[in-house]
């Protein structure tokens, strides 16, 4: 096995771990600070990525096109999130998880209704946005610019993520909440309407991700639960509302399974959910995660 | 707790306005109770058409049950068949096993249906066999196609319209074959479930007979659904093949193109399911040059009839139809023809009926073998070329291979049913 073989592997390994980046980026934040296991999170980058397609074939702008599409795809999703906290998530943070399992799982199939209702049972497809059409050489080997765009875009978002949760006051009232919320809401501070601009947050991540796969792969249904799956295996081997750990999380399960499909193809998934079985007998709450209180 | 109660109304309210908002539309011809008074004569022949309306499922079934709504409606219009009005009746199974096994017994002894036509899914269509079977009613497939529904689990209450998977893959073996004679070295390419596993099986089968010393360097099993090729398609990459064979198709196989194309994986040979709904949406990212396979639209056989087909197709939906649409179009003439011949609807005159029938159907004429109910539809594949008479990209160098030629020998089919216990 010479060296170019296994780089070009790693470097898939890298493409996918920055996808799952970006979806599980948002689901641990918002578990991280409301407490709430958001099953619909899924779904939420589903609707990102239909909305996506269809205001990208909206506005036919030729070049930036699908950039203004994602921009705006992602505020919609914030409007839903405003929405879906505010009648919904609100109701239910002093309740127990099965209920907010419920509620959420209720959210995942209103949202796939409404997407058979808006859309179809159709596959979409964007092509992809110049300047990331062909491919980049790294030492000779063809890269897909398209995965390099979506490598520094969750580069972009960690950095944001870090710059927003460590060095701004709204970073410390949110960290001091996931700490302590009778304190900080003691203290003067709104709880709600933080929860809600987290949740806002989360959303508006879900539905950039969810624009930014509609020109890497195809947009259809069924992608929420496919998508869910591995975040949920990327946030528990991380650590459940842990930052840098969703981004470890997202490159052991990104790297395991590139590594998998190499040479044991047909376990490349099972690998997966091997790690984390491991990961949760030696640590449960996560590599980077903190145990409960 | 008052606060609890008014939210889980309101759920309730809303997720049964979705229910009802998806129903309405997946189901567009309700059912219309017969009326009792009439003459048993003039009662409609119901047909119930099964449908998955879920995941990738959906767009085939809405778009086969509009081919199967423009038949209906054809022979209604003529005046039914034995003087009988024909009705749809639509199920969904949400492609979940237990629904379909729900729906059907359903369809079969409340509404007493006729006959089926349906699923789009392998597995549901598999399950739902045994169940129809019990209550011996006949049941056409018009766009799922494993093999273990005519072979390894033949039923006599079964009739199959579509390319199974042993003659697809056959079929385009040949034609990848033809196409590239010196490949020794294959990978191969499959969704991980039922379709994809034995269409490769019959890919490797059938290679190994025509190329003496073919090799399969690896076999890559993505999963239904994958987003992400990328870390197959580098994987494929590094074994270097000669050839690459899939049965890729749908969201799957637009998702895979997008991926491989900057890696330059289409300078290999390679041969998938790029039939006229992935063309469409692939656009101009369509490659071409590479091969594609598929089961029979307007651009893979242009002859009269399939043209006039798409006339009204168009008049009805506004867009092009495709395979789907013509394999449920094909199974209610096939349906018909049966019918006519028994001159009656009961079953088991239907089923002796259909045995060894021919019909001109959309894809050119086929006959329904008496042995595992095979019809022996063509295969169609070709190359990938623009076409500046289309919006997307079609074939060129089109091979039309009848079902006589690469259907199962009957010997065959024979040694593997005395394998599962079928018998005939």
């Amino acid at each position: 096995m010479s060296f170019d073989v296994l780089f070009n592997q790693f470097m898939s390994g890298i493409a996918r771990a920055a996808l799952l980046f970006l979806v599980a980026s948002g689901l641990s934040l918002t578990f991280g600070v409301l407490r709430v296991l958001n099953f619909a999170h899924g779904s939420l980058y589903m609707l990102g990525a239909f909305l996506s397609y269809s205001i990208w074939k909206f506005i036919l702008m030729p070049v930036f096109g699908f950039y203004v599409a994602a921009i705006i795809t992602a505020i919609i999703l914030g409007l839903i999130g405003i929405v879906i906290e505010f009648f919904l998530l609100r109701r239910l943070y002093a309740r127990g998880w099965p209920e907010q399992l419920l509620a959420t799982y209720a959210v995942i199939l209103i949202i796939t209704d409404i997407v058979k209702y808006g859309w179809g049972g159709e596959f979409l497809s964007i092509p992809r946005p110049k300047p990331f059409t062909g491919a980049v050489f790294l030492f000779g080997f063809p890269f897909p610019s398209y995965n390099f765009f979506i490598i520094l875009l969750g580069l972009a978002l960690v950095v944001f993520l870090w710059w927003l949760i460590f060095r701004t006051r709204f970073g410390d009232i949110i960290r001091a909440a996931a700490h302590d919320r009778e304190m900080v809401s003691a203290l003067g501070i709104p709880i709600p309407w933080l929860f809600t601009w987290i949740f806002v947050l989360g959303s508006m991540i879900a539905g950039l991700s969810g624009a930014v796969t509609a020109p890497f792969g195809s947009v259809a249904l069924g992608m929420d639960i496919e998508i869910i799956v591995e975040c949920f295996a990327v946030v528990v081997i991380g650590g459940m509302g842990s930052l840098p750990g969703t981004l470890l999380g997202s490159l052991i399960v990104g790297e395991v399974y590139a590594f998998g499909i190499m040479f044991k193809p047909e376990l490349a998934l099972a690998f997966i959910f091997m790690v984390m079985a491991v990961v949760l007998i030696i640590r449960p709450w996560g590599i980077f995660g903190r145990p409960e209180r | 707790m008052k606060k609890f109660a008014v939210l889980t109304i309101l759920i309730f309210v809303v997720s049964l306005l979705g229910a009802t908002m998806v129903m309405a539309q997946a189901k567009p011809a309700p059912a219309k109770p017969a009326p009792k008074a009439a003459p048993a004569a003039k009662e409609p022949i119901k047909v119930g058409s099964i449908c998955d309306f879920a995941g990738p499922c959906y767009m085939y079934c809405e778009t086969g049950l509009k081919g199967l709504e423009i038949a209906v409606n054809e022979i209604n219009a003529k005046g039914g068949i034995l003087g009988r009005k024909v009705e749809i009746i639509v199920r969904d199974t949400e492609m979940k096993v237990d629904v379909a096994v729900r729906e059907l017994k359903d369809l079969i002894l409340r509404e007493k249906v006729n006959f089926l036509i349906g699923p789009c899914s392998s597995g549901t269509g598999l399950a739902m066999q045994v169940v129809h079977t019990e209550y011996k009613t006949l049941r056409l497939s018009a766009i799922a196609n494993t093999e273990g529904m005519t072979v390894d689990k033949f039923s006599p209450y079964f009739v199959q319209v579509v390319p199974n998977t042993y003659m697809e893959a056959t079929a385009n073996t040949r034609y990848l074959n033809k196409k590239v004679p010196s490949a020794k070295k294959f990978c191969t390419l499959g969704p991980d479930y039922e379709f994809g596993r034995r269409e490769e099986q019959a890919f490797t089968d059938e290679i190994k007979r025509l190329v003496p010393g073919a090799e399969i360097l690896y076999e890559a099993w993505p999963k239904p659904g994958e987003k992400d090729f990328t870390a197959f398609i580098t994987a494929i990459m590094a074994k270097k093949p000669d050839a690459v064979h899939s049965s890729l198709f749908g969201g799957d196989l637009v998702a895979f193109t997008k991926q491989a194309a900057p890696y330059g994986f289409f300078n290999t040979p390679f041969i998938a399911l790029y039939d006229l709904p992935v063309l469409a949406a692939l656009g101009p990212d369509a490659p071409e040059g590479t091969m594609g396979f598929g089961r029979g639209c307007f651009f893979m056989d242009p002859n009269p009839k399939m043209m006039a087909f798409v006339e009204t197709f168009k008049k009805a939906r506004g867009t092009y139809p495709d395979a789907w649409a013509v394999q449920n179009y094909d199974a209610m003439y096939l349906l018909k023809g049966a019918i006519e011949k028994a001159k009656t609807v009961e079953t088991d005159a239907v089923v002796k009926a259909i045995e060894g029938l021919s019909i001109d159907s959309l894809r050119g004429k086929f006959t329904v073998r008496p042995l595992d109910h095979m019809g022996t539809v063509p295969c169609y594949q070709g190359t990938i070329a623009k076409d500046p008479n289309y919006p997307f990209k079609i074939w060129t160098d089109i091979s039309r291979i009848p079902g006589e030629q690469v259907v199962r020998p009957e010997a065959s089919v024979r040694e593997i049913w005395k394998k599962t216990g079928v018998v005939r």
